[in-house]
This record gives C-alpha cells, structure tokens and sequence, in this order.
C-alpha cells in the first residue's frame, strides 16, 4: 500500500540551495525545474544580495528531459559567470536531471579554468532531505575546492554546527559559539553568515581542529576533513544551552584545544555568576509551580531535541515526557543519540521517538498523560494540537510561522536565558 | 498504442526549419518500436490567406480552425500583420493537431502555448531527424510503459 507522510519538517536535498545561499557571496547554480528554488524557499531571512527568485536555473522542461539538459546547464553556468557578481558558483541538480543522467561533474569540469571557483553537488530529492543536501554542499567544497595546507594557524578552529535556514537562529547561533571560543582564547572560523565567505573558506585547511556541534549532521564531513585535509574533530553532539551544558562544552573544548584550566574556569565563573543572578531574580517565578507545565515535550531535529531537553532538564528542573526527533536520522546514528537522552541529571532519563510522519507524532502526544497541560516546542503544525490540547507552545522548529528571528540565539549562557524568556512568556500570558 | 510524430526539415534528414520557417511537416507514426514516414502535409500560404486550409497526402485533418470567426486565433493578420503568430500559425496548429508532438529548430512562446493547449508538446532542436525520433520514441515509451528514465543515457 502506497505510504503518505503527514506534514513532514524538511525539504528535498536540493533545499540545501539555502546552505550556499548562507554563505555570503556564493550563489547557487541550479540544475532543476522551474519553481523548485521558488518552492524550496521560505520567508525567513532569505532575500538579500541573491535570493531564490534570482538563483541562476536551468529551467529544465520536457525538451531537456528527451534530449539532455547538458548543453543548457553549460550556457546557465557560462552566463552566470559572466552576469552575476559572485565569489563562489555552486551548481545544484534537482531530481530531474539525475534520473535522466545527466552528467552534472563533466559540465561542471569544463569550468575548472573559470576566474571563479564553480563546483557541484548532486542533490537530487530522492537522495534525501536538506540536512543531506547540507553535508553534500560542504563536501562538495572540500572534495572539489579545499586544498590541504601544511601551514597551520595556532589556535584557529573551524566551527560547524546549525543547518542554515533550516534552523532558524542558525546566524546567532555560530555567531555565539564564536564567541564563546574567543573568550577562552582560540580563533573561531565559520563560514555562514554576516562578514564570512570565501575567505574564510580559504582558512578552512589551516584550523588546527574542526569543532562540530551536531548529534549527526556534518559527521561525515568531518571525518572527510580529517581525511583529505588532516583536521582532526572534536565531536560535540549536544547544542549547548543554558549554564549547564554550556559549561560542559567550554571545559571539553578547552581540553581538547590544550587551553589551560584556569582560563576557562574563569571565563565560566564569569558567566555563570551573571546567570545564576538572573535566575535568582525570577526563582520566585520558576519555583511557582503553577506557572510552568509539568512536563515538556520537543518536537525537533536531533539537536533542537537533544539541546533543549537537556537544558530544560538539567537547568531548570523540568520533567521530560516523550521527545520527537523529525529530521529522519539516518539509523547508524540513533542509538548514540538516544542514549544521550538517558542522560540527564536528577536521574531523569528522556524516551526519544525518531519519526518524521506528523500524524504518528500528534497521536502520541495525545495519547500521553501530561500530568496538566503540556508544554510543546515545536513546528508551526504544533501550534494547533497545544491549543486543543490547552497547553503552552513555542515555535522553536520548522516551519515558522510563528515567530521572526534575526538574530536571536538559544546557544550559551545567553542563549538559555533567552529560551527561558520565551518560554516564560508563553506561560505567564495564560494568567493574564 | 500508436502516435504521431510531426518533423520540420527541408530535406529529411537535418532537422532544420523553424515552425514559422516550415512549408511542410513530415509525419512519422510510431507502433510499439516502429516508426516510420506516413505522410507529408504542405501548408499552403495563399489558401490561408483565403483562410482556408489545404491538406495533401492522405491524413484528413479537420478543416482550418475557426473559419467562420475568421482568420485564425481571432486577430485578423495576427500581431503584426502578415504571416506573424496569427492567422497562419493557427492554421498550422490545426494541421497537426492529431500528432502527439512537433520537432523543429525553433518556436515561439506563442505557438507554444497553442500546441500546450492541444497537449502537443513542442521540441525545438538541432539534430538529425533519426536522432530525434529515436530519442522520442525512447521517451514516450518509457512514459507510456510507466517506466523509470532513470540512467537512459
């Protein structure tokens, strides 16, 4: 019997158009129907220099398909070199093209000589969704642009973390962790965002270590890093957020990057006093137990789930029920995954259901005994089952349609402060 | 299932007329995985103007579109007079419009979306008419056999 997905939270591979377009200055190139980068797009911060109405395509019709789309993604690329002002051309293909075989990487190699790096990956949608099509894009960039450098720069590190766009405070997110590495004294280097681009993809070889902070996301790109370019990794899987885990993750980093013990305590004290401040300003607030619900469920990617389940768990003492992770991990990472969620401090331990069908989740969540209303972050398609269900809910996962991040953040300190508030807002508004 | 082909080329061999360029369409049917030359329609330029349409070789097309409502899609001479997107390219249309598509080397957007209309689909290519056909009929059966195209090339 044929399958249906409700209300899936990803897009196609060729959704990952928006990690290129994350990059500043890069475009995408893509090899596709008309309407996929129309489609493909959302309103959440992507217009700009390039923006998905503008993306070069080939515009592939019935034609292409019968004859070949080769000749026509030769002169899109061609043209856009000479039309489009980039530093970076990336050549996309949709599923169209890749069914009917066209030889995307020979079309490609022709502009191998071009003034302007033009590279490709193939991310046809029924190869996976845009986390897959993420991790095509950054390795494409090491297979077909990266070269491996002896020169090393002390204490520069590569960042990866967030699916741009697909997470919707990806930008404040990495400019967080940035920060946090400056302070204990290391060079942080990324490349999505404000002020970043080629160049800092050029310094990509010169890190002394890459630091992913992703439960599975960029895995396969880091040890793809170690291989070709000899960066080894260090594997943070949970996002750090709130006192807790943030502190956790600088003494892991700070170790593994030979920073010594007493800089990092002092930059956490630092932190940690101004957080418990502020939490001692509202205990009052959190320790009302009728404010806040009595227990919480997550419906996210794996680290959105992973993330905010441990902080409200960990920092603010919240109970967790069932947790949803949505973003179709690939099975060799789930059990590691799950295990994270055992866990927890106070020996709470966290059950996590990977399912990407809507419907499934909705029934669970009705099924469960919330002991009171729930409390649900999640995706937009949440919204509706909380409000029957009576509970509190924050948009927190795609789709958003309920909240406007332009650079907000959830990561750090900082970050655990600003979820609280959110959350808070939520709960205070039912007594008003 | 058997269709038609329409093919616009001087010689038969090289595909190399535009739509409005053609005097004539070669039309090929394809049964199962034959394909062969059943017909050669001329279109003749001085009886469009009389507004009517004259077929040769054997097919019976319908009669020019619209002969009451006069000339063509409805704009006298078309768009700039003369032998432009109006009159004669309706005409033309009509004259294939029991085939299941039309290969030629260039067309208009306009045509296009006639031929849309009728569910022809229009190729504006430059290559050999066997090419073509092959390439064609190796698509449409793939599609009428509810078959993947998946690494045809």
């Amino acid at each position: 019997m044929a399958k249906l997905l409700d209300k899936q939270r990803y897009k196609c591979a060729l959704g990952a158009m928006q990690t290129v377009q994350a990059i500043t200055r890069a475009v995408p190139v893509l090899h596709s129907g008309p309407g996929c980068a129309q489609k493909l797009s959302d309103s959440i911060g992507s217009s700009g220099y390039f923006s998905p109405n503008i993306f070069p395509c080939t515009s592939i019709n019935e034609k292409d398909v019968v004859f070949g789309g080769a000749k026509k993604l030769e002169t899109t690329i061609e043209n856009a070199l000479k039309v489009i002002d980039a530093d970076l051309y990336v050549v996309l293909t949709g599923c169209i093209p890749e069914i009917v075989g066209d030889d995307t990487g020979e079309v490609v190699s022709r502009f191998a000589d071009a003034d302007k790096p033009v590279i490709y990956a193939s991310t046809a949608g029924f190869k996976g969704n845009n986390y897959i099509g993420h991790e095509q894009i950054i390795d494409a960039l090491i297979e077909q642009y990266l070269e491996k450098s002896e020169e090393k720069e002390k204490g520069l590190v590569n960042i990866w973390a967030d699916v741009p766009y697909q997470d919707l405070f990806w930008l404040g997110n990495i400019k967080e962790l940035e920060r946090l590495l400056s302070e204990i004294g290391l060079t942080p280097n990324t490349i999505f965002g404000y002020n970043r681009g080629i160049e800092n993809i050029n310094k990509i070889p010169k890190a002394e270590f890459n630091l992913l902070v992703s439960p599975w996301v960029s895995v396969g790109n880091m040890k793809k890093m170690e291989k070709k370019l000899g960066i080894p990794y260090l594997h943070y899987q949970t996002l750090p957020i709130g006192a807790y885990e943030t502190s956790q993750f600088l003494r892991k980093v700070g170790e593994y990057a030979g920073v010594s013990e007493e800089k990092v305590e002092d930059v956490i004290r630092e932190h940690e006093e101004y957080y418990y401040y502020l939490i001692e300003r509202y205990a009052d607030l959190f320790l009302e137990n009728r404010v806040i619900n009595k227990q919480f469920s997550v419906v996210a990617d794996a680290q959105y789930a992973l993330g905010i389940t441990k902080f409200l768990a960990n920092d603010l003492g919240l109970v967790p029920a069932k947790q949803f992770i949505v973003d179709d991990t690939p099975k060799q990472y789930r059990e590691a995954i799950a295990e994270e969620f055992k866990k927890l401090n106070f020996d709470l331990q966290a059950e996590v259901v990977f399912e990407t069908d809507s419907y499934k989740i909705h029934n669970q969540i009705q099924e469960h005994d919330y002991h009171g209303y729930p409390l649900i972050l999640g995706s937009y398609y949440e919204k509706e089952l909380t409000e029957s269900l009576k509970g509190n809910y924050l948009n927190i996962s795609w789709p958003v349609q309920d909240k406007v991040v332009l650079d907000d953040f959830y990561v750090g300190y900082t970050g655990g402060i600003r979820l609280i508030e959110d959350i808070y807002t939520v709960a205070v508004q039912r007594f008003n | 299932m058997s269709y038609k082909i329409a093919i616009a080329s001087s010689d038969g061999k090289q595909i190399d007329q535009t739509f409005g360029q053609a005097k004539s369409f070669a039309i090929y049917e394809v049964t199962g995985d034959k394909c062969s030359k059943i017909d050669e329609r001329v279109f003749h330029q001085e009886e469009e103007q009389e507004n009517t349409m004259s077929l040769q070789g054997s097919s019976k097309a319908e009669p020019s579109c619209k002969n009451g409502t006069s000339k063509g899609c409805g704009q006298g001479k078309g768009c700039s007079g003369g032998n432009g997107c109006g009159g004669d390219v309706s005409a033309k249309v009509e004259l294939i419009s029991d085939c299941r598509c039309i290969v030629c080397k260039k067309i208009g957007f306009h045509i296009q979306k006639q031929l849309e209309r009728k569910a022809i689909s229009a190729f504006d290519v430059t290559c050999t008419v066997e090419e073509a056909l092959s390439k064609i009929s190796n698509y449409f059966s793939h599609i009428d056999n509810h078959k993947s195209l998946r690494g045809q090339r």
